[in-house]
């Protein structure tokens, strides 16, 4: 073989000749993205990702396929050549069919591999359960009690009946193993952060900076921390001991310091903050009642507050009477369970639109509804007065008309329809809002103004939580948590957070599904949802004691077999997942027919998913010319050329000795049917 | 006094009835000599008889398989008889084609006794290097469509050292509307298989095959009828040794015609082409040096030699010599087999050929789905290889398709879209899925759900297809939706921007409407609509209506229309 000189990139190298462009490039370090290319088998040339451009003709060759030829100069990495790989990978794409991540997952607000937990959940693994969800939920045991399950709300299970109890998992996960896990930390750097506001978000704040061996100290104005955690959801749904049980391994894991009574303002200044820290988040809520902008309603307690109030009591209050709640949401809901429990007169709740469109969720509602509320819809209050010892309240029924812009048909007064109602306490609970420091810059809607991807303000000032995103939930709040935790991180690296360009396929939202359209590796257990197990009814009424019981291990192993495992089995090493997050490519960039080619599960231990195949015949290759058999083939042509076996038949039991053609698929159309969450476990650590 | 009697059963013919013609001339005078020749190129005219006298010869046309018809037939009377346009007479030059129609295709006798094999016997007195010469000198280009020189390739193969060495006929045809090669196959299989025996001398190959898809089964069964008879007749042998020859059926991929998946699908593979170099004459049938011509290069040869390549180079035009094929379809009076000196232009071959209307055609389509459209201002561009290059269409095969300006150009690529995309091997990314996307977006803009941006996607996706797919197919399957982009890109604005169909062609962007001023109400179009949509007071519902022009068909006072889908609300604002 002789020598020949080429150039990759204005690099000019030494090649044999009869060598591809691909393995010259290989040789010499210069990465060329490829999806089809084994250099066990014989020429492939398929997936034209590996393209590259002779720089003298403009000739376009797939560099896997090109012989080097002397003084040849190539282009591989101009824009036009970065533009051609993408709109192939975009064309991929737009043919692949299946889900990379699972609904579930890609619901969570925290992105907590959900899958995961749940599968490890199953298999009893409640401690690696832990590790894997305390990577993303620094409260587990306090969401796992009162998170509004957006996990659950997209799980595909929903197609056939109730969604996987999800939220149930991490709540066992953290009640069985929250005293003895300790999570893996960086040592401590010396960079220290200052957190105005021990609530979720501060505290999660704090909990990725230590993770990543960031100190800090967090400024909580009230007497105790916890914020919404502590003040905001009664102790029914939310015992405090959990709460001091998640607040007392923030204390082990060290190098975080909460000091309480601090107000800004007041006690502590933010000029002061942003010099003497290496940067400030401010985490401060949504405490502020919104106003029902009635005559009167001065004489109401504000919901928050009135929550507040009774949690700085510890939930020891006078009776207030025959109650009525104002409003729709969960804060409402809190207050009037808690007023069932504080009184034996009748607890009403006025929501001026109808039960379906309560932003409260459905549980609630209902456990509101077994307590005894009671519930009057299509009622708006317009006036408060005073009459002797009562309040008197004037309403007016309401009826739906149009949809406004939240898409909910907006409710109009009915003429003449006005009433007057008695009570000894009213309480509106219509929402919250922020209530900005001086001098912060904030949005139309009065909450702080951060950068997107960096949740920084200004200077070394960063912000995150309901103060940010406006009322929120505690969920919500650690996702922010760890964006403004990144943030910061690279801004002591001095550099600007960017998110990372992450791609997905889906199936769709199990809505648009049918149930003979999702791909089982095995059989989803036919039981229906476990039910939830609640303490006596007499009791929820009398006490503030916790409503819900934890599930039991047999339980959760029960809701494990219900899930559907819908995320890709090659997800972490699927190359072309790897490529287009690389190049920018985007599943949406071609709308177009995606053909169901079907899937094959009959082998014991092989998915065949072909939705999935980017056709590139490797496995054909690989089966033929280096195990030497004639399994696999292609049949079909144009749009509907497709892989498959001769006559759609399983796979031989045998192939799973061989597993050659699996470890070459560059997707996941053949792959081992066993998710391991060892792999993913390996990837949060090095995501870290 | 009758000779004989030639019947054209080329498959043009037998498709008109020419078998049922035959069978009753030998009921009705069984005395007579019938003969089955090939084509003489009128199709539109079949079944074509000719009856040989002493006199000369008489051609009936359209004949019926009707005693009345063949007895009067018989008598010589002047009734139904076949005068080729004199037009045609002006620019035809029968050159490779001179005896096609003429003699019995299988008649080894005939061909010889009109020069056949005279230029085997030439070049077998010369040296090989001489014959590769001859070829090299006459400038004989790749009739196949990309026009490579065939001399030069022969040299390629002359030029190896192997032992065994390979020469394909590729008889894969399979352009829509193109039978240039079947024409060849079935009327003049001798002059194609002297051609690849002259090739077999020059360059050292001792193995022929041909490569013809299956469903020219006439063809399959001329050639091999021939190939017995070169076989009795000893003319396969040379050099000493017998070539072996075999005809080889194609299962019906169109991407076999594309050398590389044409030499795998011979070796028993799968269809689908490879990354050349190394080319076929390197590495091709089994490993070995394979050289690939198509079939009408072949049948030039043996005139090449017979001529001398000196002048043979005196037809046509200085780079693209000889004559060439077409098959002439689309909007034509007469469609039909031409063959017409290069260098001659589109105009004369459509109005002066075809016999169109003049000015009534908008483009002309050449080189089928691989080729692109070439508007009416270049209809004088001398039809030859460089030429067409220039417009963005190619000489392609021979494929000549006469769009006229009753037809919408978007759906004429969205035409020819639909087979390419569906004809992809699947193996190249931007093939299988590039042209799928660009076919689904070519019927949202016929379907009248299209925008502006699927135009612009439609520009932007054409190319990169054409710079990353591997073999011919990918890389000119975008050709007709970017020529017609390019030449008529406000028809497709039309249907993006003012959701019309200018030739009302698409019919999701027109109805079907009745003149009721015209109307005479015979009923014809209500009794002929097959999903009953015509009311008793004569108007159409568009709404199920499937738009199949049944009805405007039938209507015999031409009272029923297709007019622009909510045109007229458009025209009154």
């Amino acid at each position: 073989m002789s020598q020949i000189k080429v150039t990759i990139d204005g690099q000019t190298l030494n090649a044999e000749e009869g060598q591809t462009i691909l393995q010259v490039a290989r040789e010499n370090q210069i990465h060329i993205p490829s999806l089809c290319f084994d250099n066990r088998v014989s020429q492939n040339t398929s997936c034209f990702v590996c393209i590259v451009q002779d720089a003298e003709s403009g000739q376009w060759m797939p560099s896997c396929s090109s012989q080097v030829q002397d003084g040849m100069k190539i282009n591989s990495s101009t824009p036009e050549v970065e533009d051609m790989r993408k709109t192939a990978l975009d064309l991929i794409l737009s043919e692949h069919s299946g889900d990379c991540e699972a609904p579930c997952t890609l619901a969570c607000p925290a992105h907590a591999k959900v899958e995961e937990y749940v599968r490890a959940g199953r298999e009893g693994n409640h401690f690696e359960a832990l590790k894997i969800i305390k990577e993303r939920i620094p409260f587990p045991m306090s969401i796992g009690r009162v998170c509004p399950r957006f996990c659950e709300q997209d799980c595909r299970r929903n197609v056939k009946d109730q969604p996987v109890a999800i939220n149930d998992f991490k709540r066992l996960a953290a009640d069985l193993y929250y005293d003895e896990y300790l999570e893996d930390m960086e040592d401590l750097t010396g960079e220290k952060a200052a957190i105005i506001g021990a609530g979720p978000a501060g505290l999660g704040a704090a909990y990725f900076l230590r993770r990543a061996g960031i100190a800090s100290d967090v400024y909580e104005k009230r007497a105790e921390p916890g914020g919404m955690l502590r003040y905001g959801i009664p102790e029914y749904r939310l015992p405090k001991d959990i709460l001091e049980k998640e607040l007392a391994h923030f204390e082990k894991m060290g190098g975080i310091t909460i000091n309480c009574n601090q107000e800004l303002g007041q006690d502590i200044e933010l000029e002061e903050l942003k010099n003497n820290y290496d940067a400030v988040i401010m985490a401060v809520g949504c405490w502020q009642p919104s106003s029902m902008r009635t005559e009167g309603e001065e004489l109401a307690w504000g919901g928050i507050d009135y929550l507040e109030k009774l949690a700085s009591q510890n939930f020891e209050m006078e009776d207030p009477g025959e109650t009525i709640v104002v409003g729709g949401g969960n804060t409402a809901m809190d207050c009037v369970r808690s007023s069932l429990r504080l009184t034996e007169e009748q607890v009403h709740c006025y929501y001026r639109r109808t039960a379906k469109q309560m932003p409260a969720e459905e549980y609630e509602y209902q456990e509101a509804l077994e307590e005894g509320a009671n519930f009057e819809f299509l009622t708006q209050p317009i006036s408060l007065r005073k009459e002797g010892d009562k309040l008197v309240l004037k309403c007016i029924r309401m009826e739906l008309g149009e949809p406004d812009a939240s898409g909910r048909r907006r409710p109009i007064p009915v003429d003449d329809s006005e009433f007057e109602v008695k009570a000894d306490t009213v309480i509106a609970a219509i929402g919250q809002k922020t209530i900005a420091p001086e001098g912060v810059p904030t949005n139309d809607w009065g909450d702080v103004e951060v950068k997107e991807d960096n949740c920084r303000v200004e200077d070394n000032l960063f912000a995150a939580g309901d103060c940010v995103s406006g009322p929120a939930t505690i969920v919500e709040a650690v996702a922010g948590a760890r964006r403004v935790a990144n943030g910061v991180q690279a801004y002591l690296k001095d550099d600007t957070y960017k998110p990372p360009y992450l791609i997905n396929v889906s199936r769709g939202h199990w809505q648009s599904v049918s149930e003979d359209e999702l791909v089982y590796l095995q059989e989803p257990d036919e039981s229906e949802r476990v039910e939830q197990r609640h303490i006596d009814l007499d009791k929820r009424k009398q006490t503030f004691e916790e409503v819900s019981l934890t599930f039991t291990k047999d339980e959760v192993e029960l809701e494990g077999k219900r899930c559907f495992e819908c995320s890709c089995t090659a997800r972490e090493d699927c190359q072309l997942k790897e490529h287009s997050e690389e190049l920018g490519a985007d599943p949406e960039a071609f709308s177009g027919e995606k053909i169901d080619h079907g899937y094959n599960v009959e082998h014991p231990e092989i998915v065949m998913d072909r939705g999935k195949c980017i056709k590139c015949g490797i496995c054909i290759k690989i089966c033929n010319e280096v195990v030497n058999e004639y399994l696999l083939g292609f049949k079909n042509r144009g749009y509907n050329t497709k892989i498959d076996t001769a006559f759609g038949q399983p796979l031989p039991v045998d192939c799973e000795e061989c597993g050659e053609c699996l470890e070459a698929c560059p997707v996941g159309a053949l792959d081992w049917k066993v998710k391991k969450n060892e792999e993913i476990l390996k990837k949060l650590a090095e995501e870290k | 006094m009758i000779n004989r009697i030639k019947i054209g059963m080329a498959s043009c013919g037998v498709a008109a009835g020419a078998r049922e013609v035959k069978d009753k001339i030998a009921e009705v005078a069984p005395e007579e000599k019938i003969v089955e020749v090939g084509c003489i190129g009128h199709c539109y005219a079949e079944p074509i008889v000719e009856i040989e006298t002493d006199e000369g010869s008489i051609f009936y046309q359209d004949v019926e398989p009707d005693e009345e018809f063949i007895n009067r037939m018989l008598e010589l009377e002047d009734f139904s008889r076949f005068t080729p346009n004199p037009e045609r007479e002006k620019w035809e030059k029968k050159f490779v084609t001179e005896l096609s129609g003429k003699i019995d295709p299988v008649s080894l006798e005939e061909y010889r006794s009109r020069g056949g094999y005279q230029g085997l016997e030439k070049a077998l007195e010369m040296e090989p290097g001489e014959v590769v010469e001859e070829v090299k000198t006459s400038y004989l280009r790749g009739r196949g469509g990309g026009g490579f020189p065939a001399g030069m390739k022969w040299s390629f193969l002359a030029a190896k050292e192997e032992e065994d060495k390979v020469i394909i006929c590729n008889a894969d045809e399979g352009d829509p509307g193109a039978f240039m090669d079947r024409t060849v196959m079935e009327s003049i299989p001798h002059q194609m298989l002297e051609g690849m025996l002259i090739a077999a001398y020059a360059t050292g190959a001792n193995r022929l095959f041909i490569y013809c898809r299956a469903e020219y089964p006439l063809a399959v069964r001329n050639l091999n009828t021939a190939i017995s008879q070169i076989e009795e007749a000893g003319l396969n042998k040379i050099g000493g040794e017998d070539i072996k020859i075999t005809v080889k059926e194609g299962a019906g991929a169109f991407v076999c015609g594309e050398e590389t998946a044409l030499i795998h699908s011979l070796e028993g593979k799968r269809g689908t082409p490879r990354y050349r170099p190394p080319y076929p004459t390197d590495k091709g049938y089994k490993g070995r040096p394979s050289m690939i011509n198509n079939v009408e290069t072949f049948a030039n040869v043996p005139l090449i030699i017979r001529l001398g390549g000196e002048e043979y180079a005196e037809i046509g035009t200085e780079n693209s010599t000889g004559t060439k094929l077409f098959a002439l379809a689309g909007d034509l009076e007469y469609s039909g087999l031409v063959e017409v000196p290069m260098g001659i232009s589109i105009g004369d071959v459509i109005y002066g050929i075809g016999g169109a209307e003049e000015g009534s055609i908008k483009a002309v389509q050449i080189g089928g789905p691989s080729g692109g459209c070439i508007p009416e201002e270049y209809f004088d561009t001398p039809i030859d290889y460089d030429s067409l290059n220039e417009l963005g269409a190619i000489m392609g095969s021979g494929g000549l398709i006469a769009i006229s300006k009753g037809r919408c150009m978007v759906e004429t690529a969205r035409y020819f879209l639909d087979f390419t995309a569906k004809e992809s091997c699947g193996k190249c990314t931007f093939c299988r899925i590039g042209t799928k996307r660009m076919l689904e977006t070519l019927e949202r803009v016929t379907g009248g759900e299209g925008t502006a941006e699927d135009v612009e996607l439609l520009s932007e996706l054409g190319p990169k297809i054409i710079k990353g797919s591997l073999c011919g197919l990918g890389q000119t399957a975008p050709n007709p939706v970017l020529t017609t982009l390019k030449y008529f890109k406000n028809e497709y604005l039309e249907h993006v921007e003012e959701k019309h169909c200018p030739a009302l062609e698409c019919d999701n962007l027109v109805e079907i409407e009745i003149d009721q001023e015209t109307c005479i109400e015979c009923g014809q179009c209500i009794k002929n609509c097959p999903v009953n949509v015509i009311s008793d007071d004569f108007v159409i519902d568009n709404q199920d209506c499937t738009r199949c022009n049944s009805c405007i068909e039938v209507c015999p006072v031409d009272a029923i229309a297709r007019v622009r889908k909510g045109g007229k609300v458009n025209v009154a604002n």
